[in-house]
């Protein structure tokens, strides 16, 4: 009796949790070396015109505030470091949105000799939208997919949900 | 017992913070719908506070842990403490007692000074240069929004907010010390730290401020200390100028239009800096306000 009133309570509040980790994700955003071709279309999306906000969409400024890392650039060599320490200062649950086909496969710079290449050799990435730059239209979906990801609980961090 | 419901439920305690929650989400849909957009879901502060209270929480190493996790406590403590003594939901305060404005205000004060020590238990500069904007403002708007409050309580001839409240309901302090009244509003931009006095967490330029490092509980009880400071603070504002609040009604009604004001002067201004801060307190706000007391002064000693 009492073993399936805890396993109802775990089941609610494992529900709650996922309820509001989908309706609040605060991102942030970094730059891993790309043209900053990406990061005006992010910048774009997070203005009024496309209103993330109304998703729950939030630019923090720090990394221990964020659920969602915005990523996008081809990892130089330089920027690998940073990119590591910025994903571990975020606490968990995390989520990454590589943005860009620099972030997906090194775009125009796969092969340089100072580019990692791609973001998931790095650090481990949920979504991933394309383009060169993909339009903010196609950045709001990716965020969207990123939340319907987490709401079937796919992703890298499902056990701690 | 009474006070014990009071304080737990209502008006203090779960209703002081969902009503916190909602005024909040008034306040940001009401930007929204002046930036020609839609704005977030009317759930959108409690969804925010409950995936921070379910986040990790990162404890900084090198700091007084004992602090770091007990100043974000005091902080919801004090503001929750204010909400005591103010007329909240248009209902009689629970606790009274004469010099009663001054505790409010310190207890509302109390949580500006947490997040500035907050800020200063750290390593990092950013949040170092966060609590010293925050401290620097503190010491600046303080003492004109204080004497600003004084001006009714100087009419009503106490320092009792109930007394004031209730001598508010028949003198519209709005028309009698206007002045006053816009001296109080100001203020109470720059004590919820919103644009355009948001320097002391300006993103742009010092990451966020006093609060960088916090992460999961400490950042939820933060925020929720603000939301708490905004319905205390509205509640304030709105009962010693707008016509004290004598029933819900009223409450619901001024307390909004008032955040209607307090959201258009938000989306009208830029952000100033924080030594443009100081001078514009210590010159015009101080000026401002002890012209209206000269007034209430001159006008009181003409009348007895």
């Amino acid at each position: 009796m009492s073993a399936v009133f805890q396993t109802a309570i775990t089941k609610a509040m494992r529900q709650i949790r996922a309820w509001a980790r989908i309706n609040s994700p605060w991102a942030i955003h970094f730059n891993t070396g790309s043209c900053n071709g990406c990061d005006i279309e992010i910048l774009a999306t997070l203005t009024p015109r496309y209103d993330v906000e109304r998703l729950g969409v939030k630019l923090q400024g720090s990394p221990r505030h964020a659920d969602v890392l915005i990523c996008t650039g081809p990892v130089t060599r330089q920027a690998r470091e940073r990119l590591i320490r910025t994903y571990e200062q975020m606490p968990e649950p995390k989520f990454v949105i590589a943005i860009g086909s620099c972030a997906t496969a090194g775009g125009v710079f796969r092969g340089c000799y100072n580019v990692i290449g791609q973001i998931d050799e790095v650090i481990p990435v949920d979504v991933y939208v394309l383009g060169c730059p993909p339009r903010p239209e196609a950045i709001t979906y990716g965020m969207v997919k990123l939340l319907n990801k987490i709401k079937e609980a796919k992703t890298e961090a499902a056990d701690t949900l | 017992m009474r006070e014990l419901f009071a304080i737990l439920f209502f008006p203090g305690g779960l209703f002081l913070l969902a009503g916190g929650m909602m005024y909040e989400w008034a306040d940001h849909k009401l930007i929204a719908r002046l930036q020609n957009r839609v704005g977030p879901r009317w759930f959108q502060p409690l969804a925010d506070t409950v995936k921070l209270l379910a986040k990790e929480e990162v404890i900084p190493s090198g700091i007084s842990t004992f602090l770091f996790i007990a100043l974000p406590i005091a902080a919801l403590a004090g503001a929750l403490t204010s909400a005591l003594y103010v007329p909240l939901g248009g209902l009689a305060p629970t606790y009274s007692f004469h010099g009663d404005l001054i505790v409010a205000l310190y207890m509302l004060s109390l949580l500006t000074l947490c997040t500035g020590l907050a800020g200063s238990n750290t390593t990092d500069s950013f949040s170092l240069v966060g609590a010293t904007r925050t401290l620097t403002q503190l010491f600046s708007y303080e003492a004109p929004f204080l004497v600003a409050l004084l001006g009714p309580a100087l009419a009503a001839g106490s320092w009792q907010i109930s007394e004031v409240n209730t001598y508010a309901q028949s003198h519209w302090l709005l028309f009698l010390q206007p002045i006053g009244f816009i001296v109080a509003l100001i203020g109470l931009l720059g004590k919820l730290e919103m644009p355009p006095f948001d320097s002391p967490e300006a993103e742009t330029e010092i990451v966020a401020g006093a609060m960088t490092e916090y992460s999961g509980r400490g950042l939820a009880l933060f925020h929720l200390g603000r939301k708490v400071e905004l319905m205390v603070g509205l509640t304030l504002v709105a009962s010693f100028y707008l016509g004290g609040l004598g029933n819900p009604i009223e409450f619901v009604v001024k307390t909004l239009a008032l955040l209607l004001g307090l959201s258009v002067l938000q989306s009208l201004m830029a952000r100033l800096r924080i030594d443009q801060i100081v001078g514009l307190w210590w010159r015009y706000g101080a000026l401002l306000v002890l012209a209206q007391w000269l007034v209430l002064m001159l006008i009181g000693g003409f009348t007895s």
